[in-house]
C-alpha cells in the first residue's frame, strides 16, 4: 500500500488511522532518511493509541516505553539510528517487548537492525516527495 | 558529612567526594575529589555512543575511578553514597547503580538514588551560594533533554515545558552528522561557527515554536530545514566557509529559541534567578548570549550557569544533589537509606 501525504499533519493523521487497526503484538519497522517524518508518524500512532505523553525522540536512550489502556497496554518506541547491530537492542531489553501480545513495538531506522525484526513485521518506508513537505509512504505487511 | 557521588548514565564514568555542611541559610560544599573517565574518544569512531561498548568501558573503569576519588580517605568516613538512577542508557546506568549497591552493602553505608537531571540542576550550587534565588526558572539542555522548570523553593520542581521531539543536544548531533563535521555535534558545530566573525550570509533557518504560547520546544523541524538546505546547495558543500555559515546559523537558531522561551518564563513567573545547566550549557555562545539577555531584564534577575566542566556529566553534581535532598529528609527517611541497596532500581526514562 502506497500513500502520499502533503503535510506533517497528514502524516500524523495517517499514523492515527493505522493505530486503530492494531491489535497488539505488532512490530513496525520504519525506514527513511533524517527528516522524512518517522517520529511524526509515530506521534500519530501514539495519539491513536490514546497515549497522552509527548512522544520525544528516543535516539539518546534508544528505547522509550509509554503506557496506555485497553488491549494494547504499552507502546515501545525504539530508535536504531546510532546502532551498528541488533545486539545493542537485545542488550537494552527489547526482547521483553517484541513477543508481547499487549505491546506494540515501533522501530525507527529498522534497516540498521534487520535481523531482529520478526517474520510478521510491518514495514513503513518513507521517502521525500517532489514537493516540499510531501512524503511517499509505503506500508508493507 | 562526606558524600561519595557516582555517575554512569551515559558515556562518562565518574566519581566524586564532596564535604557538605548543612547550614540553615547558606549551602556549603567543598569538593574533595572529582574524577571523570570520558569515553568520548572510544565512541568518536562510531559517531555516537554504542551501548555495549559503553557498558564494557564503565565496568572496566568504575572501580579504578572510585578508588581514585577516595584518595587517602578511609571509606569508613563516607557518610552517604549517591548514585545516578536515571534517566540514561540502561546498560550504562546499571554499572554505576549495581556498584553503588554493592558498596553500600559491603561498607554498611546509606545509599541514595539521584535523578540525573536533578544533578545537572544542582551543579548550579557547586560554586554559588543559593541565597534569595527563588522562585527560579531552570533550563536543562543536554543530548537527551531540553526542559524548562519552575522552582518555587528549595526541593521544589515543576516542569513547565519540554521538547516535543528532539533535544537541543541531539539536534546539534544530527546536524553535525548531516554536515559531516564531527562528534560530539555541539562542540563540532560551535567550533565551525566560531570562524564566522560577522554574519553577512543569507542563510536563515526557522526558530521552531518560538511564537507559541507555551514553554515547549521543537528541534526536529530545524534539522529538516538544514537537510533541505543542504540538498538544495549540494554544489557549495565543498566550500568550508559555506559549512561554517550553516553551523553558525544552526547554532544561533537553537540559542534564540532557548533564550526566548526561558526569558518568557522568567517574566511570567517573576523569577528572581535563571539557572542554566546540562551538557549544552557548555556552549560558549549560549552562555554569553544567555547572560546578556538575562542581565537586560529588570529587577536584577540573577543568572547562574556552572563552569563548563560541571555542565557536562560529572559525579560532583550527583553528590551535591544528594546533599540538597538529604537536607529535606526527616529522621525516619534518613534511617531508611541504609536499606536502599536492596530496593533501588534503574529507571532509564525517569522524570524530574
Amino acid at each position: 500500500m502506497t500513500i502520499i501525504t502533503q503535510s506533517e499533519k497528514q502524516t500524523l493523521n495517517l499514523g492515527k488511522k493505522i493505530a486503530l487497526e492494531l491489535k497488539g503484538g505488532e512490530v513496525i519497522g520504519f525506514i527513511g532518511e533524517l527528516g522524512t517524518g518517522k517520529t511524526v508518524f509515530i506521534k500519530g500512532l501514539a495519539q491513536g493509541l490514546n497515549i497522552k505523553n509527548i512522544i520525544t525522540s528516543p535516539t539518546f536512550v534508544l528505547m522509550k516505553v509509554y503506557k496506555t489502556k485497553g488491549v494494547i497496554k504499552q507502546l515501545c518506541h525504539v530508535d536504531a539510528y546510532r546502532l551498528n547491530s541488533s545486539q545493542d537492542l537485545i542488550d537494552i531489553g527489547i526482547k521483553d517487548y517484541l513477543s508481547k501480545k499487549t505491546a506494540v513495538t515501533v522501530i525507527e531506522w529498522a534497516n540498521q537492525v534487520k535481523n531482529i525484526l520478526p517474520k510478521n513485521k510491518i514495514l513503513v518506508k518513507i521517502k521525500f516527495g517532489k514537493k516540499q513537505n510531501q512524503r511517499i509512504l509505503e506500508i508493507i505487511k | 558529612m562526606l558524600i561519595l557521588g557516582i555517575e554512569t548514565s551515559c558515556d562518562e564514568t565518574a566519581a566524586a567526594i564532596i564535604e557538605y555542611k548543612p547550614l540553615k541559610k547558606v549551602l556549603s560544599f567543598k569538593i574533595i575529589s572529582n574524577v571523570i573517565f570520558s569515553q568520548i574518544p572510544i565512541h568518536i569512531q562510531y559517531g555516537g555512543i554504542i551501548p555495549e561498548i559503553a557498558a564494557r568501558a564503565h565496568i572496566k573503569n568504575i572501580l579504578p575511578v572510585i578508588k581514585k576519588s577516595l584518595k587517602n580517605i578511609d571509606f569508613k568516613k563516607i557518610d552517604l553514597i549517591a548514585v545516578t538512577q536515571g534517566p540514561g542508557l540502561i546498560t550504562s546506568l546499571l554499572v554505576g547503580l549495581e556498584t553503588a549497591k554493592a558498596l553500600s552493602y559491603a561498607w554498611k553505608k546509606p545509599l541514595m538514588g539521584i535523578n540525573h537531571l536533578q544533578g545537572h540542576l544542582a551543579a548550579n550550587f557547586i560554586e554559588y551560594e543559593s541565597k534569595n534565588v527563588f522562585p527560579a526558572i531552570s533550563l536543562i539542555v543536554s543530548g537527551g533533554h531540553t526542559e524548562l522548570g519552575l522552582i518555587k523553593k528549595s526541593g521544589h520542581y515543576q516542569k513547565i515545558g519540554q521538547t516535543r521531539d528532539d533535544a537541543a543536544g541531539e539536534c546539534f548531533d544530527k546536524i553535525a552528522k548531516l554536515l559531516k563535521v564531527g562528534y560530539p555535534g555541539g562542540p563540532a558545530i560551535s567550533k565551525m561557527a566560531e570562524k564566522i566573525n560577522n554574519k553577512s550570509n543569507n542563510i536563515y533557518f526557522p526558530r521552531p515554536m518560538i511564537k507559541t504560547n507555551d514553554f515547549d520546544f521543537s528541534f526536529s523541524g530545524l534539522k529538516t530545514a538544514v537537510l533541505y538546505f543542504v540538498k538544495k546547495n549540494k554544489n557549495k558543500l565543498e566550500k568550508k566557509k559555506f559549512i561554517q555559515n550553516i553551523c553558525a546559523e544552526t547554532q544561533q537558531a537553537i540559542i534564540d529559541v532557548l533564550i526566548y522561551k526561558t526569558i518568557k518564563a522568567s517574566k511570567k513567573y517573576r523569577a528572581k534567578s535563571v539557572f542554566l545547566s546540562g551538557g549544552v550549557a557548555a556552549n560558549q555562545e549560549l552562555r554569553e548570549q544567555f547572560k546578556l539577555q538575562v542581565c537586560k531584564l529588570p529587577n536584577n534577575i540573577k543568572f547562574f550557569v556552572p563552569s563548563k566542566n560541571f555542565c557536562t556529566d560529572n559525579a560532583v553534581m550527583i553528590a551535591i544533589a544528594a546533599g540538597l535532598k538529604y537536607k529535606n529528609l526527616n529522621k525516619n527517611q534518613k534511617s531508611q537509606l541504609k536499606n536502599n541497596w536492596q530496593k533501588i532500581k534503574v529507571d532509564p526514562n525517569l522524570e524530574l
